[in-house]
């Protein structure tokens, strides 16, 4: 008998933008889910906490944070995590997740998503502190792979190497960023194709689409475009290789009307469902 | 310490200070200059949290000009990075910056700008809770009145503004040409609260400034009213008092009134 550790199936999902508020609400849109950023949410009340309740009331939400800092070398924040925990009791989201990668040190955060040297040392440091982190919230989280502008001497392994070891050491899931993987493949001049064999499929709750700035010798995450053709092929390629798994669009700057969106909501779910449809037959 | 603690000390030390140690941890593959490489990252760094304070602070930003504000941000961070979780916090001790810093402290109407869009943006978020009803208040039996402390909403801040700071800001949230900067005679008092979702300010006179200063601080309601002789004749000081108190529960201001 096998056993899943993934969640129960979404289906096609949007991050949640605060310009969308109130279309959402007005008129909801065709979507299956809705993914909240966790630490927009983690403030004493008002507004958004109002429309994060009243989409909560129509969709299943999940939670992304930016600022956990699962491979830093800070203790972990224990504040921070009593917030979230009381985030997800009040929200009930089906799943939360964050990033594999290290936000600040010596009690700064930088607010970006740094790079993690792939050593044995930074998995077993990571997978020690994502176990603690699931200890305390009682669940399994999703961890997701960053774009990546440099890489260090030090490291032993390939990114998906260290992604599929934390993975298994710490027994969580992983978000896999189809966005980041073409981002970070261009920008060190890896195949992504080589990176989607090399995860672990049964450990893939999740995955991101975004858009990003081409600058011809190298490519940066800035989720301010709609999904680029290269990005589209490479989810087709994902969908091969992962089978259905929920996916949702993140739009973080020059954001367009959820109609927009929704173009491209629909695109996706076209090359979902014909995935799934191909699966069955 | 750790190999990784030690790398990441050198990662930050480069965001921060643009301390060029950690480009020997970095790969040189030949793709791309190394210093391109760390360059993104220290750009995005200091572009996100300039974004943050712009977008905390959208008439600082309008006052200033795009340029001064660039210069504004570069020091800040420099001198108060981030210690937050959430990037909704950075920039809480702007306002004392302007305050003390040249060149920004010459022009002091920078200042007050910050401290009231600070203010906006802590009642926008503050705690939810539901306002005391007027009729709450009037079940009091009459004995009760003297010892009566009340708990204000979350959501309500007090300034004390010397310029016409608020009158700017409306012209700028309204997109009209700025007015210009003018000092009053004196400080005027200012309320900022939320009402459900919606952010609201006033002025304050000044025995009403000094009244909701002394009941937020827990004073019982008969040390205001004697407070109040300052101001007005003893003999209208229930009638002025009354119509303080009506003037905060219809506000929505109270939540709470205890003995
Ligand atoms: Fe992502």
């Amino acid at each position: 008998m096998t056993v899943s550790l993934t969640y129960p199936h979404l289906g096609i999902g949007l991050g949640l933008r605060k310009e969308h508020y109130q279309s959402i609400l007005d008129e909801p849109p065709q979507i299956d889910w809705f993914e909240a950023i966790t630490e927009n949410y983690l403030v004493p009340g008002g507004k958004p906490l109002h429309f994060l309740e009243q989409v909560r009331a129509r969709y299943s939400v999940v939670l992304h944070g930016v600022s956990l800092s699962v491979g830093g070398t800070d203790p972990l924040d224990w504040d921070y995590l009593r917030q979230v925990k009381a985030l997800v009791e009040r929200i009930e989201p089906a799943w939360i997740s964050d990033h594999l990668c290290f936000t600040g040190a010596g009690g700064i955060n930088a607010h970006d998503l740094l790079p993690l040297p792939y050593t044995g040392e930074a998995v077993r440091h990571v997978a020690r502190r994502i176990r603690q982190v699931q200890d305390f919230l009682g669940r399994r989280i999703l961890i997701e792979n960053v774009s990546s502008y440099l890489s260090y001497r030090s490291s032993e392994m390939s990114e998906w190497a260290f992604l599929g070891a934390v993975a298994e050491e710490a027994d969580c899931l992983i978000l896999l960023d189809i966005n980041n993987i073409y981002v970070s493949a261009r920008n060190h001049g890896f195949d992504p194709l080589e990176y989607l064999a090399g995860v672990p499929a049964e450990r893939v709750q999740q995955h991101h689409l975004a858009g990003h700035q081409d600058y011809g010798d190298h490519v940066i995450d800035t989720h301010d475009h709609p999904v680029p053709d290269p990005v589209w092929r490479l989810y087709e390629a994902a969908v091969q290789r992962f089978g259905p798994v929920s996916c949702m669009i993140e739009r973080d700057a020059d954001i367009p009307p959820l109609e927009v969106l929704m173009e491209e909501v629909e695109r996706m779910r076209e090359i979902a469902e014909g995935a799934q449809a191909a699966a069955h037959v | 310490m750790s190999e990784l603690a030690a790398l990441q000390g050198r990662f930050m030390r480069w965001l921060l200070q643009g301390d060029p140690e950690l480009a020997a941890d970095v790969a040189d593959d030949g793709r791309l200059p190394l210093q391109t490489r760390l360059e993104v990252y220290r750009n995005a760094y200091g572009l996100r949290l300039a974004e943050a304070l712009a977008d905390s602070y959208p008439a600082v930003h309008t006052l200033l000009g795009d340029a001064r504000f660039d210069a504004l941000a570069r020091s800040y961070i420099e001198a108060h990075p981030s210690t937050y979780r959430s990037i909704r916090w950075f920039g809480d001790r702007l306002a004392a910056y302007l305050a003390e810093r040249a060149p920004w402290c010459e022009q002091p109407i920078l200042a007050e700008m910050a401290a009231f869009e600070w203010a906006l943006r802590d009642a926008f978020d503050a705690a939810d809770a539901a306002p005391l009803a007027r009729a709450d208040l009037a079940a009091l039996p009459p004995q009760a009145w003297a010892g009566l402390r009340l708990d204000f909403h979350p959501s309500v801040q007090r300034l004390d503004l010397q310029w016409n700071t608020v009158q700017l800001w409306q012209a700028i949230d309204d997109g009209r040409e700025p007015v210009a900067p003018e000092r009053g005679p004196y400080p005027v008092g200012w309320v900022i609260w939320r009402r459900e979702l919606r952010t609201w300010f006033r002025s304050l006179e000044v025995d009403e400034a000094w009244a909701l200063d002394r009941m937020r601080a827990g004073a019982p309601f008969a040390e205001v009213c004697a407070g109040l002789v300052e101001w007005i004749d003893e003999a209208y000081v229930p009638e002025r008092a009354a119509a303080l108190m009506a003037r905060w529960l219809i506000d929505g201001k109270v939540i709470g009134a205890h003995a």
